[in-house]
């Protein structure tokens, strides 16, 4: 699919944050395009969310709430047992169902699970399955649209923050965050929420890097 | 005794200095609440309106949820130590529920409620201090707050008054302008397309007068969406900062 | 909520175990707190307060009103508060609930029991007084708007300018001076999670807690308190709460 021609207004040359930050109802596109957080509207392509124009022409959400999608994995908790599943609250506009059959343990409430989605239906209902208990630790909500940015390409930055600190590390792609009590979750945790801050600045990873690296030579306050 | 009416064009300008076509100075922050998902304060002239927008989340009670689109509430409200005279009583009166109803019709036209089937999304607006025009600031801020929120919208609402006062049409009116005019008529649209979301009136036009307040609403409401804009881009002008109200003289 | 107050217990109670609050603070400390006076010029005292992402206006109003018949010589103070739905998901809109009646109430004792407030002063003539309105906003919560409340009204008290009154009518464009003020009330929350007490409580520690105790102090006296929640106090924690409330009083008092 040929990228669509993008609004003569954003000099993608010069890739400065300021002039890429666009609005709904500004245009991306001079022909019907379907792009996600997109719309379109007698033969163009309109913007419906606030949010930043990549170098290569997509469109990155600045904020926004979390959108079910089927094998997304989450960070999760029981919100109620019913008879033979739980509904569990992903974050989301309406709680997920887990059926009793497709998790092996017996969960209780208020027990955070790692989970895969299994099935959206055209209303937004969610199901679940693959469900695991995450014991103790810390459970922490960040903006759905950062995930992306949090985990990295390839798992870089989410990586480098649990090795730098030791923790262990589950990212849902709900925005549910759970961190381990084991290592210094305190460093993970604050980490985390910049680069929540800072995921619509370049030179991010760097940055992220340097402060880690700060905080390892200072004494790890728990 | 009733209160004289006062002159309300001297020499070709209004009491506070400005021309016809003059805006009151507006000043727009978004992202000042923590706890709702978009937020947004709109200083206009001497009003003050926080608009804070929650969703969507699942709508209750749950037989007004519609399987096709998300259900839009909409709570417009004033303070009661909002206004110059009295003591105001708290919570909505008849006024507050007629504009709660047609500034949610005027949002219901943008939100794109398809994408969230079975939820609520609910649109608060409340008037902190009031000085004539309100419900224009209030639509102005409820928008940049559901922008703040990434809600999906076919474009930016904003909104302004304009009518006619001592026989001249002109746009944005104080209080006294607003209760001794010949004419207020609020008007909110969508820039993009020009398309008019709430539209009232009462008073007295010529159409020729009406033409031209249409005309100068517009140029206006230009002039208030750039300002929508760089509120908006200010948030992402560097890290994300905390969300932060900022009202008085810090102490 | 039922659930989201079991999940946050468990972990509340943890990290408490390792004598440590979840956001890093001692037992007996305040999160950030800042105070914008005058945020409402229309009113006749304002003022903003902000206690870690609380947010919490209070504004002033004067009125010319009959006092009651058991005091007709003494002014009238009225203390009203809205919990705004545009505060937290967990508020609803519709007449004013228990918790923002009681919140209105505590604050309004603390004032008013600690004398700050001359209502004999506000006597005009036989059956006319000025009533002061107070009303709290809270406009955004995490935990303890009672804390927040109390700072927003009496700094919006210290700023109140007395509107001029002329033939027992309000002549709001004129003002006299401000609002002449002995002394100040503040108030001190504590929560309390098994056996800890935690002073300024965050929405997550509230969500927790067992019990509730807020004390108001003016100087060196206990001039109101309220105890909330379903938790038990013993008497050395009431004591021992109300010697650090005085402690913290006094910074407290400073910051505006």
């Amino acid at each position: 699919m040929s990228k669509p021609k993008v609004c003569e207004s954003y000099d993608r040359r010069s890739f400065k944050m300021k002039n890429n930050i666009v609005l709904p109802g500004q245009m991306v596109a001079d022909r019907p395009v379907r792009l996600p957080y997109c719309y379109v509207e007698k033969n163009k392509t309109y913007a419906s969310v606030l949010s930043l124009l990549s170098e290569d022409g997509r469109l990155v959400p600045l904020c926004g709430p979390y959108e079910p999608m089927l094998d997304d994995y989450v960070v999760a908790y029981v919100q109620e047992v019913r008879f033979s599943g739980y509904n569990i609250n992903i974050n989301g506009a309406a709680n997920a169902y887990l059926s009793g059959r497709e998790t092996a343990q017996k969960l209780q409430l208020g027990d955070v699970i790692y989970a895969r989605i299994n099935s959206v239906d055209e209303v937004k209902s969610v199901e679940l399955t693959d469900a695991r208990i995450l014991r103790g630790g810390k459970l922490i909500e960040t903006d759905a649209v950062k995930i992306p940015r949090i985990i990295g390409k390839k798992n870089s930055m989410i990586g480098m923050i649990s090795t730098a600190t030791g923790c262990e590390i589950y990212v849902g792609r709900n925005g549910y965050i759970w961190v381990s009590e084991k290592g210094n979750a305190k460093l993970a945790i604050e980490t985390i929420k910049m680069v929540e801050a800072q995921a619509h600045i370049s030179g991010l990873t760097d940055r992220i890097k340097a402060h880690l690296d700060s905080q390892k030579t200072a004494p790890a306050a728990n | 005794m009733a209160k004289e009416k006062p002159q309300l064009i001297i020499d070709g300008k209004r009491a506070d200095g400005r021309s016809m076509e003059d805006l009151r100075p507006i000043k727009i922050t978004a992202h000042v609440l923590n706890e709702a998902q978009g937020s947004a304060l709109v200083e206009w002239g001497n009003n003050k309106i926080l608009a804070g927008v929650y969703g969507p989340r699942e709508c209750i009670p749950r037989h007004d949820a519609s399987p096709y689109r998300a259900v839009v509430r909409c709570r417009y409200t004033m303070a009661p130590f909002c206004s110059l005279e009295e003591h105001g009583r708290s919570g909505p009166n008849r006024r507050s529920h007629e504009l709660s109803k047609v500034i949610r019709e005027a949002f219901e036209n943008v939100i794109i409620s398809e994408a969230y089937p079975r939820t609520q999304i609910d649109i608060y607006m409340e008037v902190l201090q009031s000085d004539g025009g309100t419900r224009c600031a209030a639509i102005t801020a409820a928008a940049v707050a559901l922008a703040d929120a990434g809600i999906p919208m076919k474009d930016l609402v904003c909104a302004v008054a304009v009518g006619k006062i001592d026989g001249q049409v002109a746009v944005d009116f104080s209080k006294d302008e607003d209760n001794y005019g010949e004419s207020d008529m609020p008007i909110a649209i969508a820039p993009r397309n020009g398309d008019v979301l709430l539209f009232q009136m009462d008073g007295n036009l010529t159409r020729e007068e009406l033409s031209n307040a249409l005309e100068m609403a517009y140029r206006a409401c230009a002039k208030v969406s750039a300002l929508q804009a760089a509120a908006l881009k200010a948030v992402y002008d560097g890290p994300k900062p905390q969300a932060s109200l900022v009202l008085g003289n810090k102490q | 909520m039922e659930i989201i107050k079991e999940l946050k217990k468990d972990a509340l109670k943890r990290i408490l175990l390792q004598g440590k609050r979840q956001d890093g603070r001692h037992m007996y400390d305040y999160r950030p707190i800042s105070i914008q006076k005058n945020a409402i010029p229309n009113a006749e005292g304002s003022a903003l307060c902000h206690l870690g992402n609380t947010q919490v206006i209070a504004g002033v109003k004067f009125d010319v009103a009959t006092p009651f018949s058991d005091r007709p010589t003494e002014g009238i103070l009225s203390t009203g508060c809205e919990l705004v739905p545009l505060a937290s998901d967990s508020f609803e809109p519709g007449p004013p609930s228990p918790e923002s009646i009681e919140l209105a109430r505590v604050v309004d004792r603390g004032i008013r029991s600690s004398g700050c407030l001359d209502l004999k002063s506000f006597f005009l003539e036989e059956g006319k007084v000025l009533a002061l309105y107070i009303d709290l906003y809270v406009v955004d919560y995490d935990g303890n708007f009672f804390d927040a409340a109390s700072l927003a009204a009496m700094a919006a008290l210290t700023c109140t300018r007395m509107p001029k009154v002329e033939e027992q009518k309000i002549i709001r464009t004129e003002s006299t001076g401000t609002l002449a003020l002995n002394g100040k009330a503040v108030t001190c929350t504590f929560a309390k999670v098994d056996d800890h007490k935690l002073l300024d409580p965050s929405v997550d520690e509230e969500r927790g807690m067992d019990g509730r105790l807020t004390i108001a102090t003016t100087g060196g006296n206990v001039c109101a308190m309220q105890k909330g929640g379903w938790g038990a106090f013993t008497k050395k924690d009431i004591l021992e709460l109300v010697d650090i409330s005085f402690e913290r009083s006094k910074e407290l008092c400073s910051l505006f």
